[in-house]
């Protein structure tokens, strides 16, 4: 119940126009909008609520990570992308959106992926399905490949290393994009028909051991890779995919157990939206089990 | 053209600069929104519903979107009425905020209400109170205002321990009567009554064999429930004198007009918040062309121009 108030941070409601749709594995799909104004204040880790005007049913926006930015032929700022799954009523209109129709956007929202202290120089970012949507523009930041919110390119650390999985190749997006910004990529699929035949916590065993794990996806996949994480001593992040109304922090529906000292009981729900969506695995009660 | 001061309403003892006011539950304690609406053209903010003691709140899942539709049983997470006056309340009676704020109070038990109204007496920042007689996510929560007595006694206990405070009852629609509910919070001598709270409802997911929310059932809100919330409005509008505060479903200026010649002297947006975050701002920018339309020249010539007139042909 943490009412602690979010302070303040940059956020655009707009309306923002397809540039591109693109189809990018089963599926999962990448929209491409514009709105520079929106761009320009997304850091990797946040995310946006995308609604589509002037209609009732699906009512609410729904919430989407920030997959990169949209930069033209001279390095300005045109716009955003977001890639999704279709599972239900909102993906499965935003699928079949022509260039030129347009979308109702609100964001940046949440919280930055935390900072990386500074004595890790290897960022190990693990992904279950379409749990990579945040990972492709943080890649590029910490590699020095691109800059946010105004920031200029930096090199944060020397290696990211995405391990990526998913039941089989065909729901496996983007890893060209990843390779591009210069992760080294370890696909897992349950099938084995691409990479590693197995779970992302049989890719992290064949790893050296990791500095600092962040880690999105499926509820049963964050509580594996935190378990994993922390049976190795491994600092481990989650950003966490809860459903939510608003994503602005004023409906409190998106709420989870965080460790508090303040709390009899030991914890305190938290809203996701704003005090997330990025967790220490080690403050969330639930992936203590 | 209208000038501004023709927006203004009264509620009772409570004046408020235009009509247009953000319910409870709906904009968190506004701070969150600090930065994407312009809080000072509001009507006015109602926070969160506040309870004396702190208390977590429900398990989640605690929201599922149905057609046109909102069911929720967030069950009242706050963090106490003395967190509340020292950690939300200056900020909110800041001239950063600047719109009157009616503070939205719960109770578990009867005693409660006149505790915290007696807590609250002479604060500064606080325009009116607003009694949540109706939350169906609480165990109790929703019985004060499923008795005409009972609600008149709980409005006349808040009333005489915070006598200086303009009071709304907030009523709950899941009541076989709401007249006499209403007339029984008037008699207990509250400035308005807010009609409504959300409809009890229920979301079950058969293939995993269980309600989707972690409490069972929620209230319903948005614009599946306007045409409820507004025959509420207009019943009670028919038959009690008592200004009225119209909630459920409103989203659109057409929205805001139907509920102000239905009865309501103001109206409360919710659910809308959270899909289209600066609507009731763009409402308010445009009520004075709509009075226009309507032919009148104030939103008090608008309040009940069709509820106060209207009889069925023979
Ligand atoms: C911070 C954040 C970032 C995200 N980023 C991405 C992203 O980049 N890409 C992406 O594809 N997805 C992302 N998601 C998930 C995405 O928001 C959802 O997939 C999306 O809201 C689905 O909308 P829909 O209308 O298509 O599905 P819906 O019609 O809403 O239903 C989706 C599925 O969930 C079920 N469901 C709905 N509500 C509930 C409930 N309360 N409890 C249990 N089951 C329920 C439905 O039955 C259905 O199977 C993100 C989520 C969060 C919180
Ligand atoms: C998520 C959510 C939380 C709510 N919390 C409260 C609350 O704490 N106190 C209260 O009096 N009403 C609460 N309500 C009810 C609203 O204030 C309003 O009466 C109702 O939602 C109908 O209006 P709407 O359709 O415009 O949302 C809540 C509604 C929602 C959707
Ligand atoms: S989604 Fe509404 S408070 Fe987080």
């Amino acid at each position: 119940m943490d009412s602690s108030c979010a302070q303040q941070r940059p956020c655009a409601h707009k309306s923002a126009s397809v540039l591109a749709n693109d189809q990018l594995a089963e599926r999962t799909w990448r929209l491409r909008l514009h709105g520079p104004e929106v761009a320009a204040l997304a850091q990797p880790g946040q995310f946006f609520m995308v609604r589509i005007a002037g209609r009732t049913d699906p009512l609410l926006g729904r919430p989407f990570a920030l997959y990169d930015t949209v930069l033209d032929g001279q390095g300005g700022l045109v716009g955003l992308e977001i890639v999704h799954l279709v599972v239900g009523k909102m993906t499965t209109l935003l699928s079949g959106l022509k260039p030129g129709d347009s979308v109702e956007i609100w964001g940046p929202l949440g919280m930055r992926f935390p900072a990386v202290p500074d004595h890790v120089a290897r960022v190990t970012l693990v992904a279950g399905g379409i749990g990579q949507t945040p990972f492709l523009a943080y890649s590029r930041e910490l590699l020095g490949g691109r800059g946010f919110a105004g920031k200029s390119a930096q090199k944060v650390v020397d290696k990211v290393e995405l391990v990526y999985g998913a039941r089989r190749e065909s729901l496996l997006a983007g890893l060209d994009a990843f390779v591009q910004a210069g992760a080294c990529v370890l696909p897992c699929t349950e099938d084995g028909s691409l990479g590693l035949k197995g779970r992302v916590t049989d890719g992290l065993d064949t790893l050296e051991k990791p500095e600092w794990i962040v880690a999105c996806g499926p509820e049963p996949m964050l509580y594996a890779v935190a378990r994993w994480a922390r049976e190795r001593g491994v600092p481990c992040q989650v950003s966490l995919e809860t459903p939510m109304a608003c994503g602005l922090g004023i409906c409190f529906s998106c709420v989870v157990k965080v460790a508090s000292s303040e709390q009899a009981s030991g914890w305190d729900y938290q809203r996701v939206c704003i005090d997330g969506p990025t967790f220490d695995a080690a403050n969330l009660i639930d992936l203590q089990k | 053209m209208i000038p501004p001061t023709a927006l203004s309403t009264k509620l009772g003892r409570l004046h408020l600069p235009n009509p247009v006011l953000v319910a409870s539950g709906t904009f968190g304690y506004a701070r969150e929104m600090a930065g994407l609406v312009d809080f000072k053209k509001l009507g006015g903010i109602v926070p969160k519903t506040v309870t004396l003691n702190p208390r977590p709140g429900n398990p989640p899942p605690r929201t599922a979107e149905t057609t046109s539709g909102l069911l929720n049983a967030i069950g009242l997470d706050n963090d106490g009425l003395e967190y509340f006056l020292q950690n939300h309340l200056p900020w909110l009676a800041s001239t950063e905020v600047a719109c009157p704020i009616v503070l939205n109070i719960a109770a578990k038990s009867a005693d409660e209400f006149p505790r915290m109204a007696a807590r609250v007496k002479g604060l500064p920042g606080i325009a009116a109170l607003e009694l949540n007689l109706s939350c169906p996510n609480v165990a109790g929560g929703i019985d004060f205002a499923t008795k005409p007595d009972l609600c008149r006694a709980v409005v006349a206990s808040a009333r005489d321990a915070c006598p200086d405070l303009p009071l709304l009852a907030k009523l709950t629609p899941n009541v076989t009567n709401i007249v006499e509910i209403a007339q029984g919070a008037a008699d207990g001598g509250c400035d308005a009554v807010s009609l409504v709270n959300t409809f009890l409802g229920i979301a079950i997911d058969w293939r995993r064999k269980k309600p989707i929310l972690g409490n069972g059932m929620g209230g319903l809100s948005g614009p599946a429930i306007k045409p409820l919330a507004l025959r509420c409005v207009w019943q009670v509008a028919r038959a009690v004198n008592i200004p009225i505060v119209g909630i459920g479903g409103i989203a659109t200026i057409d929205d805001v007009m139907e509920f102000m010649v239905a009865g309501a002297s103001a109206v409360q947006m919710g659910t809308v918040s959270f899909y289209d975050p600066t609507a009731a701002t763009r409402v308010i920018d445009q009520l004075p062309e709509a009075l226009a339309t309507l032919g009148v020249s104030s939103v008090a010539q608008a309040i009940g121009l069709v509820s106060k007139t209207w009889h069925p042909a023979i």
